[in-house]
């Protein structure tokens, strides 16, 4: 129970992150490599704040402002610059790299001896349930600190989940996303493209360092390797997300990512569980986006010549 | 008082290489308010590039453009949208395919303006938006909540035609608007057009193919050559023009550009 409702937590967390992805890849048709530097941009300056004795939720804002810079950048990068985009993600992710050993000042902050997120969670959690360490839900023993973080996270993720949804469909949230969706014509009603660009991208990375400082809260610290996959984390949840709602409407889309991140979570919990070697976690993830990438195509072809040799016959 | 005044407006493209285009040259042309200008002209004649040097799509190299009183000239492209509607070529330009109809006339009905907080379609806004949408005659107003992009290319270009003159626009611009469309939708949406410029007297620039909607559409029709204005027809010369009148045109022009050819070919076998 305790590795579900932590598998379960992570994904929540990892959900504001593929949110992210989703701003990025699905509506600005751009992806976006910023997020495997800014994720760790979160993290770590979340973890540095917290270290000098800031209080944790400040910390974990300032973690997400510091990933809206860094898409700030790609997005200025990519539109004031002329530069390719994809370069210009890969260019402010090397870039984050050094920024985050300064950040931290070494290359790994444990928050063990800190007061975090988690720890107010914990604590809300044993007022809330009458100090007790665990407690018994639906027949399995619970221990209150991972059922309070897994309901603060979840009562986070909804409210991003609300906040995007209502944006989306404001003025500003639906130039946003026919910006994304149709350059052309957002500009000929006169939007600037660059900017809803630069803002979109902003938006995201915002999301992404939000999730970075979840996630050094949650796994109690920050490090630099840990951005390292988190693209393709995020599109895997994002194309679950798609496949599990089937649909194309923008309140369904934010709910699905959510699904398909804590889904992944699950499989991949489980599969490491049945002995999983950790080590093939990545290259397993990439076979997956590859898979589902090429998937549509090659479903259309092979239905193509199908239908080629009953033509035929 | 002209609406819309270009002066000595000239450009080229890829200058210095080998692929250099002179795709305007010195081209001066005013228009009066509530006119109804046709463009015509042969592919690379410079109707569609002297549309979107109007619209701001590129910068000119020099010359200057004046539209309803100010000078446009160094605007960019978006903020250039404040005064002009347009509809493109392709159907599938003028509209957001993934978001819904009421979404992409909502961005229409902001065209220029501020956007805000509130919400995009709220239920004035839908109730405006069906009444427009009804006077299309298409069956649409019934399905304001689908996907743009599950529409046909004439649907999407009735549509983009009603998002473009939402906001009475200083200048509309149509460039080739119907030419991807099938014969009878294609009409359809010319008789659109039509009705559209003359509920709310529109100054109008339209890029066209067909010489048919040339005679039929429109109070003056401008024929380019190579990056310069060869006819201007107005008044009562417009009023007797027939297709077969610019067909003749286009084929004398022709026939000169063939005869060039022959002498400077004769001239490098003499010389060369």
């Amino acid at each position: 129970m305790t590795l579900l409702i932590g598998a379960l937590t992570l994904g929540l967390i990892l959900a504001v992150l593929s949110l992210g992805v989703y701003v990025s890849f699905r509506i600005f048709n751009m992806p976006d490599l910023t997020a495997e530097g800014s994720i760790t941009l979160g993290a770590s300056v979340a973890a540095a704040l917290l270290v000098s004795g800031h209080n944790a939720f400040v910390s974990t804002l300032a973690g997400a402002f510091a990933g809206s810079m860094a898409g700030l950048a790609t997005g200025l990068l990519a539109t004031k610059c002329r530069v390719n985009p994809l370069l210009s993600g890969i260019l402010v992710m090397t870039g984050l790299y050094s920024v985050n050993l300064h950040v931290m000042g070494k290359s790994n902050i444990p928050l063990l001896e800190v007061t975090t997120l988690a720890d107010l969670a914990e604590r809300l959690g044993e007022r809330i349930f009458g100090g007790e360490v665990n407690i018994n839900l639906v027949g399995w023993t619970v221990s209150v600190r991972d059922l309070s973080m897994f309901l603060g996270v979840l009562l986070l993720v909804t409210a991003v989940c609300l906040l995007l949804y209502f944006f989306f469909r404001t003025e500003v949230g639906t130039a946003l996303r026919a910006t994304g969706d149709n350059p052309q014509m957002i500009c000929a009603l006169g939007v600037s493209v660059d900017t809803g660009t630069i803002f979109g991208l902003a938006m995201s990375n915002g999301l992404i360092g939000l999730s970075g400082a979840l996630l050094a809260q949650f796994q109690g610290f920050a490090d630099v390797q840990m951005g390292i996959g988190m693209v393709v984390l995020g599109i895997a949840s994002v194309i679950i997300g798609e496949a599990l709602v089937g649909s194309r409407t923008i309140g369904l889309l934010i709910v699905g990512t959510v699904m398909g991140s804590v889904l992944f979570r699950l499989l991949v919990a489980i599969a490491l569980r049945w002995g999983l070697n950790p080590n093939d976690l990545k290259l397993i993830t990439a076979l997956f986006v590859f898979v589902a990438l090429v998937m549509p195509d090659l479903a259309r072809r092979l239905k193509m010549r199908g239908n080629r040799i009953e033509e035929a016959a | 008082m002209s609406m819309l005044k270009l002066h000595r407006v000239s450009k080229t493209f890829n200058p210095g290489t080998p692929n250099e285009v002179r795709a305007l040259i010195d081209v001066t042309l005013n228009l009066a308010p509530a006119s109804f200008l046709i463009v015509i002209g042969t592919n690379g004649s410079g109707k569609s590039t002297l549309l979107n040097a109007v619209a701001g799509s590129f910068k000119v190299d020099s010359g200057t453009i004046e539209l309803a009183g100010e000078k446009i000239t160094r605007w960019e492209e978006h903020e250039r949208a404040k005064l002009i509607g347009r509809v493109f070529q392709n159907p599938f330009s003028g509209t957001a395919p993934t978001m819904s109809i009421a979404e992409n006339l909502a961005l229409a009905a902001r065209r220029g303006r501020s956007r805000g907080l509130g919400l995009a379609v709220n239920r004035r806004m839908k109730n405006e938006l069906r009444d427009r949408v009804r006077s299309l005659n298409m069956g649409l107003e019934d399905r304001l909540g689908n996907a743009i992009g599950t529409l046909s290319g004439g649907q999407r270009q009735a549509l983009t035609l009603l998002m473009a003159s939402w906001l009475r626009p200083e200048l509309l611009l149509l460039d080739e608007h119907t030419a991807a469309l099938d014969p009878k939708t294609a009409d359809q949406v010319i008789r659109l057009t039509h009705d559209v410029i003359e509920r709310d007297k529109l100054t109008t620039l339209m890029v066209t193919h067909s010489m048919q909607q040339a005679v039929n559409l429109g109070d003056r029709i401008v024929m380019m050559y190579k990056g310069r204005v060869l006819h201007d027809l107005e008044g009562s010369e417009r009023a007797r023009l027939r297709p077969e009148d610019l067909l003749s045109r286009f084929e004398e022009v022709r026939r000169r550009e063939q005869m060039d050819g022959a002498v400077a070919e004769m001239l490098t076998q003499a010389y060369v």
